[in-house]
């Protein structure tokens, strides 16, 4: 299910968390009911942790992760790096890269299978990619535009992209990223997708100036309308039960 | 001055005025407009003279809907760090097409909002929620009895003679673009007073005072470091030049301590201040 929110009047909540399918992280300093609001979906089945990253509270946008690692910039300090490397789980790889493009989430979109990356990211950084997420990495722009990890936001079951891109850049990105991809806006006609919001493989957080409409294809293309227990059961159904007598 | 419908209005405006916009090297009397290398924000559509000096034409256009993000992020701020219904104050000032000025750059592909300035009567809004929580929060923060008691006034009993003065902008707008604009805002009023459809409408912008919320700068008392000339006698460092005159035209006002912006220099803390002006 999507759920929106806001933090300290910005409905920008990509910039302020980063979630995936093992864990989450959320900037310090906002209100607690922007915690909270994390706890209250994912707080019994992984840790919500809070963090900033190089001093900052913009970690949604300076880091990029999937359940199998998590890639910081080379601004994080020692302090928050060993916060991190002690409240995640272990099978998460903390890992602080050098590279020159230090805004790792505008410049890798990522799921646990496959990586979106900046056109200009240096080789090293395209294998630390590779090992520390466990993805293949594709060298990537979204309509024109080199910041990736700005303009799409993708799960492992679907993705929405930048409305302005094409019907071919949109059926050749689906067929990289194996997953149905979808053109589209958030928070009200935001094109910075990332920015406004965060997504994993059974629910999102949005902005809350995300009309109806938006929230409606979010929950659509990435299949979270699916994520309740009842619709499992009801494709089951069909293949559990032969005849009605 | 001619007054024709609401859009046209603003056409007439600007090619009669000889005072002001759109400030380009054609105008008489007016200097050639120089901006200096802060060009950051406006992108791609300015030409770089030798010295670095680059020339911009600013217009002036009424409220539409499809401002909503940059008004948004020029009042981010508005009421310090309270969450409130920010999009909903936006979107009342975006409906408000008879009063109200949204300056943008000529030419700019990106359309993005450089000033936002209009007016609102507190009484005809009264029961939006961003109305309502504007007050409450105004209430709260008002530290001073005696002002309190006026406060409570304007937002109660009188609040359909009060209009709310939004006026914001980006940090470098040239300040020669100051005087039309508020010309222009209270030029609106008057008109709106004249040719609005319902005889409603029109007194609710017959406004008998005006409330102002803005952002300053007030000296600590710990710091002595001076800078000559820039603070105005009684340590307040006004953003917004204007708002010295308006401060000093005003019946009463208050400040309070802003939690947003954490400004560690000599003037450590940021206060808003709420004037009241007939």
């Amino acid at each position: 299910m999507a759920t929106r929110l806001m933090f300290e009047n910005s409905c920008e909540v990509g910039v302020f968390s980063k979630l995936t399918n093992a864990y989450c992280l959320v900037a310090i300093g906002g209100s607690e009911s922007f915690y909270s609001t994390f706890e209250a979906e994912l707080a019994d089945v992984f840790p919500v942790v809070k963090t900033s990253i190089g001093g900052t509270r913009i970690i949604g946008r300076l880091c990029a992760g999937n359940k199998n690692g998590l890639l910081l910039p080379h601004t994080t300090t020692d302090q928050e790096l060993q916060h991190l490397r002690n409240s995640l789980p272990d099978q998460v790889v903390v890992q602080r890269i050098e590279e020159r493009l230090s805004a790792l989430g505008n410049c890798i979109a990522c799921n646990d299978h496959v990586a979106l990356t900046h056109t200009d990211l240096d080789r090293e950084t395209e294998e630390m990619i590779a090992d520390v997420l466990g993805v293949e990495v594709f060298r990537q722009t979204i309509a024109g535009n080199i910041l990736v990890g700005s303009y799409c936001s993708f799960s492992n079951r679907g993705g929405l992209v930048h409305p302005h891109t094409s019907i071919e850049d949109l059926d050749e990105l689906s067929t990289l990223l194996q997953v149905p991809l979808v053109a589209g806006t958030v928070n009200r006609g935001s094109e910075v997708i990332a920015a406004g919001l965060t997504v994993n493989d059974w629910t999102a957080f949005c902005g809350s100036d995300t009309t109806a409409t938006e929230l409606s294809v979010i929950e659509s293309v990435f299949k979270l309308r699916e994520a309740q227990p009842s619709a499992l059961v009801d494709e089951m159904r069909k293949s559990l039960i032969d005849s009605y007598v | 001055m001619p007054r024709g419908p609401t859009r046209d209005k603003r056409r007439t405006y600007k090619s009669k005025d000889q005072k002001g916009f759109p400030l380009s090297s054609k105008d008489k009397g007016i200097p050639k407009h120089t901006l200096e290398g802060k060009s950051d924000l406006s992108g791609s559509s300015e030409e770089e003279g030798s010295e670095g000096v680059v020339q911009a034409d600013f217009v002036f256009f009424d409220p539409k809907p499809d401002d909503f993000h940059g008004v948004k992020i020029l009042l981010q701020t508005y009421l310090d760090d309270t969450q409130w219904d920010l999009s909903g104050f936006v979107d009342l000032i975006l409906a408000q097409t008879t009063v109200g000025t949204v300056v943008k750059m000529e030419g700019d592909d990106d359309d993005t909002p450089f000033s936002i300035v209009t007016a609102l009567n507190l009484g005809r809004y009264k029961d939006h929620k961003c109305i309502k929580e504007l007050k409450e929060f105004l209430l709260k923060v008002c530290q001073e009895k005696d002002v309190i008691r006026d406060l409570r006034l304007l937002m109660g009993e009188q609040a359909h003679d009060v209009g709310l003065l939004v006026s914001q902008r980006v940090v470098n707008l040239p300040p020669q673009l100051l005087p039309p604009l508020h010309d222009a805002l209270f030029d609106e009023v008057s008109w709106a007073t004249e040719d609005e459809p319902t005889a409603e409408l029109r007194n609710s912008f017959r406004f008998k005072c005006y409330l102002l919320v803005s952002k300053i700068y007030k000296k600590n008392n710990r710091n002595l470091i001076r800078r000559s000339g820039s603070d105005g006698g009684d340590g307040i460092v006004y953003i917004k030049p204007e708002d010295e005159n308006f401060h000093k035209l005003s019946l009463w006002s208050f400040s309070f301590p802003m939690h947003a912006q954490q400004v560690e220099t000599q003037e450590a803390s940021n206060i808003v201040v709420c004037f009241f002006w007939f």
